[in-house]
């Protein structure tokens, strides 16, 4: 079996200070989503179920200037190959211009049984690339699966609707973006972090998938990217205690807080 | 010319990181007040990440890293165990254990290692040094611990003291033990000291145990030697060179310390930075104090150099392991001696310095400043050689002879 897991590079999030309600991206280093490695993890443990699989990593880099060294995080967790596709064009892409740069990836790999994507990247978290991907490849897609099991005809997966669970089937080929409550990403160990960088790791820009700039050029526009801010009411209430009280009590109400 | 870590060795750090955060941290008070020593569980996540294997090769269980950046390696995983337990009783049981391991590949016989060091790599042995003596450590050409040849053994008759790990031992049972300072020739002067490995767990040696006043999850004791036999192969270098292999793995081991220094002044400081933010005093933060906030820039620079030079120190000493000859004695002491010397005390001042800016709460077991103030102390009274004894050695090395205080 082959398990692709595309993965994004995303800026830490714990780094990026807002300043005038937009982020500061300036030195902050780019990580591994943890929806990623929420794929990646359960890639390796369906090849530890299945045997004879081979997982690979593929991704857009989208400005990361230390992208290798970022992937080599998912091949230190167990991935076996990494592919990574670096163009100026990827950059200022959109999620139809990356759907399209990663199907053509897959099918310049050889196309795979199995794609794993996180449900949504931890930046934008728009979830669109999954589900584009599987309609580009033309194979069924499951999304926020909480659990998988190989067998039957290919593959079943358990996904939370909040009343209910729902138990899905399909054929391989098949694409299936996980939650986070599927597992728990191991830590890679040293030994695994020295072999890392022993592993393949391919290089390739959109030409060798077929593509130019036009292709991936984005179709829609980000107008602005702000902060949320809250303003605070600043409301001074006036009197005695129980004349605040009886204020407040009815600030609350107008404000939808309490129940009138 | 190149400042940066690999990309490998920044991997190793944030992995470990995260499990000693999740893992560890949690537990470094219960740790210090349970005086039961380091849980199982916790060594053995740690060895499964291979924290245990850094100064081991891959032959012997341990790790496939290049030989010139273990030391480094060791480095980083103390480093980051002292973030995690700011008691020192993990980082100083690790350190000890991967350091003296360090010093076992280096020096010892074929026999010796493969006993050891898979069981190091597997999180499954202590070991530790043992040279001081009830008299004193830093005066060690005057121990008087004997070990003379007979046979197959060296019989070994004294006392040793002031020792880390007696109760590790008996935890972890044979091979456990410790690199110990004797004389082989009593009558030879620095040439009749021999360096060898010492399993506890052998007949005529018995042990007792000391009450510290911190790093309680590691036990602190001394032995005492009758007539024990320990076979010829545990011996380090070679029979009468033992001073120099000492001083030699006091080096390897000095690097360390001051990793663990370091990594619990930078939590300390953190500490102290995320208190002082959220902490209103008189109407504003008191970070905005500058009798707080510029004793704490002070810290952080003399933090961020001796980071810096610690990791010129470890490079070096693992670079001329690999490449031998390209660094004097001289220089390398130099360059670790200043890392032992500050790297304590500047623990202890930020620690306190911490205490002081979160007031009664800093004085309570409710941070773990305190914890770390009492356990960061034992490297301020002497462990690996006493801050004085460092200043000797630079002095000695930078400025001649003439300024020889170990020599009359």
């Amino acid at each position: 079996m082959k398990i692709i897991v595309p993965v994004k590079t995303n800026p830490d999030l714990q780094m990026v200070r807002i300043k005038n309600r937009q982020p500061v991206l300036e030195a902050v280093p780019y990580i591994l989503g943890d929806l990623d490695k929420n794929a990646v993890e359960a890639a390796l443990q369906l090849q530890a179920e299945a045997g004879d699989t081979q997982v690979i990593a593929l991704t857009l880099n989208q400005g990361n200037r230390k992208i290798k060294d970022t992937m080599k995080e998912a091949l230190a967790m167990g991935a076996d190959e990494a592919y990574i596709v670096t163009d100026d064009a990827l950059v200022d892409t959109d999620q139809a211009g990356k759907a399209l740069a990663i199907a053509k990836a897959i099918e310049t790999i050889g196309g795979a049984d199995v794609i794993i994507f996180g449900e949504g990247s931890h930046d934008g978290y728009s979830g669109q690339v999954g589900p584009r991907v599987a309609e580009l490849l033309g194979v069924p897609e499951i999304g926020f699966a909480r659990k998988l099991t190989p067998g039957g005809p290919g593959i079943q997966a358990e996904r939370s609707m909040g009343d209910f669970i729902e138990v899905l089937e399909a054929p391989l080929p098949i694409v299936i973006t996980v939650a986070s409550e599927i597992n728990e990403p191991r830590i890679p160990t040293l030994m695994n972090i020295m072999k890392a960088g022993k592993k393949p790791s391919t290089d390739w820009t959109l030409a060798d998938l077929g593509l130019e700039a036009a292709d991936v050029a984005p179709k829609n526009k980000i107008l602005s990217n702000l902060a949320e801010e809250q303003d605070r009411k600043n409301i001074m209430l006036e009197g005695d205690v129980n004349a605040q009280v009886a204020a407040l009590i009815d600030a609350l109400t107008r404000e939808g807080v309490l129940e009138a | 010319m190149d400042f940066r870590f690999t990309p490998e060795q920044d991997l190793y750090r944030q992995s470990i990181r995260q499990w000693l955060e999740a893992n560890l941290e949690p537990r470094a008070r219960g740790i210090d007040e349970a005086e039961d020593g380091i849980p199982t569980d916790i060594t053995e996540g740690m060895a499964s990440l291979g924290m245990f294997g850094v100064t081991i090769p891959e032959r012997l269980g341990g790790l496939d890293i290049p030989d010139e950046e273990r030391m480094v390696y060791a480095m980083i995983t103390i480093h980051e165990i002292a973030r995690a337990d700011m008691s020192m009783s993990t980082p100083v049981y690790t350190l000890l254990t991967i350091g003296w391991a360090y010093i076992i590949n280096k020096y010892g016989t074929e026999q010796l290692k493969e006993l050891v060091l898979p069981k190091v790599a597997e999180g499954r042995c202590f070991c530790g040094i043992n040279t001081t003596e009830p008299g004193g450590g830093s005066d060690l050409a005057n121990i008087t611990t004997i070990s003379l040849p007979e046979g197959d053994n060296y019989v070994f008759n004294g006392e040793k003291a002031y020792i880390s790990g007696p109760k590790e031992c008996a935890k972890w049972g044979y091979p456990s033990g410790h690199c110990t300072l004797s004389r082989t020739d009593p009558e030879a002067g620095y040439q009749g000291f021999s360096f060898i490995y010492v399993p506890r767990d052998i007949p005529g040696i018995s042990d007792h145990l000391y009450k510290d006043m911190g790093r309680m999850g590691l036990s602190t004791g001394g032995f005492i030697y009758k007539d024990a036999k320990v076979p010829k192969w545990c011996l380090l270098g070679e029979e009468g060179k033992g001073f120099y292999v000492n001083m030699d793995g006091f080096n390897a081991a000095r690097i360390i310390v001051a990793a663990a220094c370091l990594g619990g002044a930078e939590k300390a400081l953190e500490i102290s930075r995320d208190y002082c933010k959220q902490r209103v005093l008189f109407g504003k933060p008191i970070s905005k104090n500058q009798g707080i906030s510029f004793e704490m820039t002070n810290d952080w620079m003399q933090l961020d150099m001796l980071r810096l030079n610690l990791t010129r120190a470890a490079w070096m000493y693992g670079y001329n392991d690999a490449n031998p000859g390209t660094f004097s004695r001289g220089e390398l002491n130099k360059v670790v001696a200043t890392c032992k010397c500050l790297s304590p005390t500047l623990g202890h001042d930020i620690a306190r310095h911490g205490m002081i800016y979160h007031g009664g709460f800093g004085y309570t077991k409710d941070t773990p400043l305190e914890m770390m103030l009492r356990g960061i102390m034992s490297y301020e009274v002497g462990a690996e050689g006493g801050l004085n004894i460092m200043r000797g050695i630079i002095c000695r090395d930078e400025f001649g002879d003439e300024f020889n205080s170990f020599k009359d």
